[in-house]
């Protein structure tokens, strides 16, 4: 559990399992603003369900997708993407101190992704008809859009859903009645032998819609400019997720961990750091690759509106690229921070700019998101931030150290003594000390 | 020590994820569903335009109208008139009217779903609420559609529109007046035309037709060629103009079929889903191994820490 630094002491793995944050207040100003926000943001597309899409947003013919599809769901299910990313490299590739960040990757994707599909949801105009997808002899299978449409939900509510199940009976087992965790204790066997097969299909699916999400512009053809209307659409897409996934994790870490002072990991911290330069390495070689095959490079460096665009979207990925190959840049934290934040943003860049700066229909016309759009856009990114903050506090989800959570449990045992012997209810709502 | 699978069960697993590959490449070779080139069925019907013909008298927009029950679009008139200057939510069909910018010339164009003979919008729907159906009409089925709206971003000629306006919205596109056709009637627009600038009539026949107007008069049309014939794989509609293409709208498009670039990859990735399943076969092994080496080491882990292990 220990490694050793270049002088010869012994520094403390910091990162040792996943501990709620405990002797913090749940109900914080920043959660309330949050909260607000999204409620909204739910009230307006509650408003929306019984209303046409007009007065809610500024699509129109020409430019039929807006931010609700092009950003909630094309582009945040790439930060979205750490599930994938971080859980490729723990269990596969078989990056083991990378288990303790997993619970932050898990918890982060499923909000990405169910705030997305809450986007979705109230983005077509025809929700009603979605029991199509029960019956397969309707589905045209030469769709990118049946792909994303069946495997994004059902990774959702299914695989991700299964992967962050052991956080929550854990609480159960930690602080149930002795009945509740006799019953957990039967079941943990059978849990951990699917698990495998499960998480195998937690990759497989992403791995297949998040390359799907590229496909679908295939279709948009010449609308879109030839620096990023590619056959390599899709495996760009998948490559941007892997990038945006391991960046978003880093930087989550960083910065809940800056939040609730919490020591940082420089080992963990370091391999992440690691993997995200060789996902961005890899991400430029198919790009530049793809430009050189399809002689685009001469548009690459035009220096016009589009070439510039292509050229800051690149730079924000080359930079952390080289950067993070330095071993002393990523255990730094505020520059991993940073070379992590321009990752994201240049992943972020390549998966939104497609689908609206460089699309390009035939009938003149233009588009902006409508103030209740971007507020709904708005309201679904901070209920997830809203819901990330009361998961790290009930649920083991951030990483700590093993000292720490025998502390929180010392605490938690002595509430709950006390709460019995003065014949209250067994538990507190909340793992938050008075 | 290590209790992973072994050698034997990893073969088995990539041996009978590859035999699921070989199995859809082989299929998939057979019937290629979205050929780069389509071949127009014979019984394939088509519209022919001719813009040197045209006299702009739009008696084609209410005779659209009315056999598709459509609304007037009177927003430009001040509800007087029909008045649309697009096709829209309420316009299926419409003359539109191109003016030289300094020679005293101008030409008409009509504007209709081009009813292509591999349509993006019918390879992008994911329930096939837009499909071909018979003589290649481009149709839709409101009890497929969900209103994701993809066949408006595939549509190379932005041709279906959606009613943003309405709470229970449909996807307005011309489909050939299709109802007409299963009477053995002609499309509204073609039986109404006083002059014959747009006529009716079997696909082969009118691109004979047009291919002869062509050699009659040289140089008389754009190009000396039919638009329609190759693009986007080629169309339904067929356009003969004497201005060029792309000022009456019409836009430069290669000869692929959109409906090819966009699935000639994944259509044999996902064959019988055999590409997601032969590298869920190669993924599971190395999980598996992996997983059990996490496993074996566990007992040791929780009796050191005196905690359970976290997933």
């Amino acid at each position: 559990m220990n490694v050793h630094n270049s002088t010869g002491s012994t520094l403390v793995n910091h990162w040792q399992r996943g501990v709620p944050v405990y002797r913090e207040p749940v109900l914080t100003r920043t959660l309330m603003f949050f909260a607000g926000l999204a409620a909204i943001g739910l009230i307006l597309a509650a408003a929306r369900f019984f209303s046409p899409l007009a007065p809610f947003s500024g699509m129109n013919d020409a430019y039929a997708w807006g931010i609700w599809k092009s950003f909630n769901v094309m582009t945040l299910t790439a930060l979205g993407s750490g599930p994938l990313a971080v859980g490729m490299a723990a269990w596969v590739f078989n990056r083991q101190q990378l288990h303790a960040v997993m619970r932050t990757a898990l918890v982060s994707g499923f909000l990405f992704y169910a705030t997305g599909l809450i986007a979705l949801g109230f983005d077509v105009g025809r929700a009603w008809n979605f029991y199509n997808v029960l019956m397969p002899w309707r589905w045209n299978v030469h769709s990118a859009m049946l792909e994303v449409a069946i495997c994004m939900p059902l990774y959702c509510a299914m695989f991700l859903g299964f992967e962050n199940l052991p956080m929550v009976l854990e609480r159960f087992y930690y602080t149930g009645s002795d009945a509740t965790k006799a019953f957990l204790l039967r079941w943990a066997p059978a849990l951990r032998r699917i698990y495998p097969f499960v998480i195998t299909g937690a990759y497989v699916l992403p791995l297949m819609h998040q390359s799907s999400l590229g496909g679908l512009l295939l279709l948009a053809g010449d609308k879109i400019h030839p620096l990023w209307q590619s056959p390599f659409l899709p495996l760009l897409y998948l490559l941007a997720a892997n990038l945006c996934g391991l960046g978003f994790v880093t930087f989550l870490l960083l910065m809940a961990c800056l939040r609730y002072s919490r020591p940082l990991d420089a080992g963990i911290l370091g391999e992440l750091g690691s993997l995200l330069s060789y996902a961005c390495f890899l991400f430029l070689a198919v790009r530049f690759g793809d430009l050189v095959w399809r002689k685009q490079l001469g548009t690459a460096f035009a220096l016009d509106k589009m070439s510039l665009l292509f050229l800051m979207e690149t730079a924000l990925i080359l930079v952390p690229a080289v950067a993070l190959r330095s071993r002393s840049m990523r255990e730094t934290p505020r520059t991993l921070l940073k070379m992590a934040t321009f990752a994201c943003l240049g992943g972020l860049f390549y998966r939104f700019i497609p689908t609206t700066i460089a699309f390009f229909p035939a009938s003149s016309s233009s588009y902006f998101p409508s103030t209740p759009e971007l507020l709904m856009t708005v309201g679904y990114m901070a209920l997830g931030i809203a819901a990330f903050s009361l998961a790290v506090k009930y649920f083991a989800v951030l990483p700590g150290e093993i000292k720490d959570w025998n502390h929180m449990f010392r605490l938690v045992r002595q509430r709950r003594a006390a709460a019995i012997s003065g014949g209250e209810k067994p538990w507190p709502a909340s793992l938050s000390t008075p | 020590m290590n209790p992973g699978i072994n050698r034997r069960q990893l073969l088995q697993g990539i041996v009978g994820a590859g035999g699921a590959v070989a199995g859809g490449l082989v299929t998939s070779a057979v019937a290629e569903e979205h050929p780069a080139h389509p071949k127009a069925p014979p019984d394939a019907v088509a519209m022919l335009y001719d813009n040197t013909i045209c006299t702009g008298c739009k008696a084609c927009m209410p005779a659209c109208n009315e056999a598709n029950g459509l609304p007037s679009d009177t927003t430009l008139s001040g509800g007087l008139w029909d008045m649309p200057t697009d096709l829209n939510s309420k316009t299926k069909n419409i003359i539109k009217l191109y003016e030289e910018p300094q020679a005293p010339g101008f030409a008409f164009v009509k504007r209709q779903c081009m009813h292509c003979l591999d349509p993006a919008c019918a390879t992008g729907c994911p329930f096939g609420a837009l499909k071909k159906s018979d003589w290649g009409a481009v149709t839709w089925n409101s009890s497929l559609c969900i209103g994701c709206r993809y066949c408006e971003v595939a549509c190379p000629f932005d041709v279906p529109k959606f009613e943003w306006s309405k709470w229970n919205p449909k996807i307005v596109k011309c489909e050939f007046c299709y109802d007409r056709l299963k009477e053995d009637q002609q499309p509204a627009c073609t039986a109404v035309c006083p002059t014959g600038a747009v006529i009716f009539g079997k696909r082969t026949d009118l691109l004979a037709k047009a291919k002869d107007r062509i050699a009659a008069s040289p140089d008389k049309y754009f190009e000396n060629r039919v638009y329609g014939e190759y693009e986007a794989g080629g169309t339904q509609v067929l356009y003969l103009s004497k201005v060029p293409f792309d000022k009456i709208g019409l836009p430069k498009l290669k000869s692929t079929s959109l409906g090819h670039y966009a699935t000639k990859v994944t259509s044999v990735l996902y064959q019988w889903l055999s590409g997601p399943v032969l590298i869920a076969g190669v993924l599971g092994a190395v999980i598996k191994r992996n997983w059990n080496r996490h496993e074996t080491e566990r007992p040791k882990r929780e009796k050191e820490t005196g905690l359970r292990d976290q997933l």
